[in-house]
């Protein structure tokens, strides 16, 4: 339980007070204290953002017409009437067409956006879930999940996982992309399925793929490079490591370990040994896991991932 | 002399009444803070890169949510006394760590979740550095929270205590102003990111009748998360109102 309202109040009065204590050291510092800290730091100043423009049913009517598909195929509920919008979302790095299914208030209740391509990015319900006293079984969810990706037109096949999901209290059934028979990390078509059985979304994400490599490095070379890298990080501080699994993936390049390497926020995924390391000993108290990508062609780092 | 301490007094009590007579009068604070000492080259032998892009990302979507973001530290001054001191002047709270549901001091079975404080330069982190769910509770004095997001491993799941030092129930149907994000098992540092960043561009994309509960649904929606095995698949999770727009409100006035 939160909020009574003499808390509420106390912290009020609190911030009143810090404000005119700061008020009589300096006028200036009320100005200070509403201004982000870091704000003078250029990764600070240089945030992503979203920008759209409207778009109209009448002049662009294929968007409106491939969301409302979308909706239908999905079983998603109609609006009282529908907004759309083109949007520039250099969060991600994309442009997508969107287009919002909206109640009598005016808020969503469901939303699709589609690619530059005019195929689907995400579909999404985004009026709540009613509290079912039973979820639906894991093998029926699985079902729901392939026949509501098959009827928005995607073909679903690779390795399937179906984990519940605390949020929604449903499912979350995931494909995952491969490639001539090699995973590519991350790309998947996800569809989520709510409690009662109805899918709450469908997704699918796709990066492109560079050339393979014209020869590739072998597991046990890809190893010594891994094992070289980890020796520097963590025997020479005093700690150790195993290296767990080393598996030939797509991936995306991203400089993790380079702090002045430019982020590329769609990079093109490159054919790489994926390392996963656990560190043992005083690093394993603040470090769980250290994912390393090797590029398979030329040996390498592109670049990894963390669990902290 | 005298006079002028009795004035400042009457000032200072005429503002806090009416502060408790209206909320939100005042821009609400938030701080935001990332451990990165912890994930550097003196302890882990690299930059782990991670910890400067959600902290850049979150200062600057806290504000444009409308928080008057203070306090805010990445690396040495992310201290448990500086949390402490200053978190009950916040309604929104973000933390960028290591996060676990540890052991209380009662023992087993009682959880105390903590985030570790950054360790500063040079040293690294230890069960010293734990800021406890317990501490934390102490510090809120009870009072309301709007967005808290704890951006680490664990402080998600159903067994953390983290909502409540914030006053926020585990409910998913509160009708209070309150929203608490975080993540259930391990996750990958870049699935944090990709989440976080589909979060606030949604939040944040100038709709106003657009939820956090909706910015949360979509950005689980996405996909592309990558998880570190198949006992730890990517899983975030909320508490709090599915109706609240995150924009800063004193709870009483909603």
């Amino acid at each position: 339980m939160s909020a009574p309202r003499s808390s509420n109040a106390l912290k009020s009065a609190l911030g009143v007070g810090f404000l005119l204590a700061c008020l009589t050291i300096t006028a200036g510092s009320i100005h200070a204290a509403t201004q982000p800290t870091g704000s003078t730091d250029p990764a600070v100043r240089n945030q992503p953002g979203v920008i759209s423009l409207a778009l109209e049913a009448a002049s662009s009517p294929v968007v409106f017409s491939h969301a409302v598909a979308a909706r239908d195929a999905l079983g998603f509920p109609v609006g009282a009437r529908r907004a759309g919008r083109h949007v520039q979302d250099t969060f991600e790095g994309v442009e997508y067409d969107e287009v919002d299914e909206l109640d009598t208030s005016g808020r969503p209740i469901s939303m699709t956006q589609l690619d530059a391509s005019g195929r689907l990015r995400v579909a999404v319900r985004l009026d709540q879930s009613p509290h079912s006293a039973k979820r639906i079984a894991r093998d029926p969810a699985i079902q729901v999940a392939q026949r509501g990706a098959a009827s928005a037109g995607l073909t679903v096949g690779g390795p399937m996982h179906a984990d519940a999901d605390v949020a929604t209290d449903g499912w979350t059934v995931r494909w995952s992309r491969v490639q001539n028979g090699i995973g590519v990390r991350g790309d998947e078509t996800r569809v989520q399925v709510r409690p009662d059985g109805h899918i709450q979304s469908l997704a699918r994400v796709e990066h492109q793929l560079s050339a393979e490599p014209a020869q590739r490095l072998k597991s046990d070379q890809a190893r010594e490079i891994v094992s070289r890298q980890s020796d520097k990080w963590f025997v020479a501080l005093g700690s150790s490591y195993t290296v767990e699994s080393m598996d030939m993936e797509w991936v995306g390049p991203n400089g993790a370990f380079d702090a002045a390497q430019p982020i590329d926020p769609q990079p093109v995924y490159r054919l790489a040994w994926v390392a996963n390391v656990k560190p043992s000993g005083a690093a394993a108290n603040y470090l769980w896991m250290v994912t390393l990508y090797v590029d398979a062609g030329d040996g390498n780092l592109l670049g990894g991932d963390f669990v902290e | 002399m005298k006079r002028a301490q009795l004035m400042l007094v009457s000032a200072l009590i005429a503002a806090s009444a009416l502060a408790a007579t209206a909320p939100g009068a005042f821009a609400l604070r938030g701080q935001v803070r990332s451990n990165s000492d912890g994930f550097g080259t003196s302890c882990v032998g690299f930059v782990d890169t991670y910890p400067q892009q959600l902290y850049s990302l979150t200062v600057t979507q806290m504000s444009k949510l409308g928080f008057a973001v203070a306090d805010s530290s990445i690396g040495s001054t992310f201290t448990r006394n500086a949390f402490l001191s200053t978190v009950l002047h916040d309604y929104a709270v973000y933390v960028h760590s290591h996060g676990d549901d540890y052991w209380a001091s009662a023992g087993y079975p009682k959880i105390d979740s903590g985030f570790l404080q950054d360790p500063g330069p040079g040293r690294c982190n230890n069960s010293s550095d734990i800021v406890r769910s317990s501490s934390i509770k102490a510090a809120t004095l009870g009072t309301p929270y709007n967005l808290v997001i704890m951006s680490t491993c664990f402080l998600g799941s159903d067994k953390s205590t983290m909502p409540g030092a914030f006053q926020i129930e585990k409910t998913k149907t509160s009708n209070q102003p309150e929203f608490y994000l975080s993540y259930v098992g391990h996750v990958y540092d870049s699935s944090m990111l990709r989440f976080e960043k589909a979060f606030w561009s949604y939040i944040n994309s100038g709709n106003p009748a657009y939820s956090l509960w909706g910015a949360f649904t979509y950005a689980n929606s996405l996909g592309g998360y990558a998880s570190p095995d198949f006992d730890n698949p990517f899983m975030p999770n909320w508490w709090g109102s599915a109706n609240y727009n995150g924009h800063p409100t004193a709870p009483t006035s909603w």
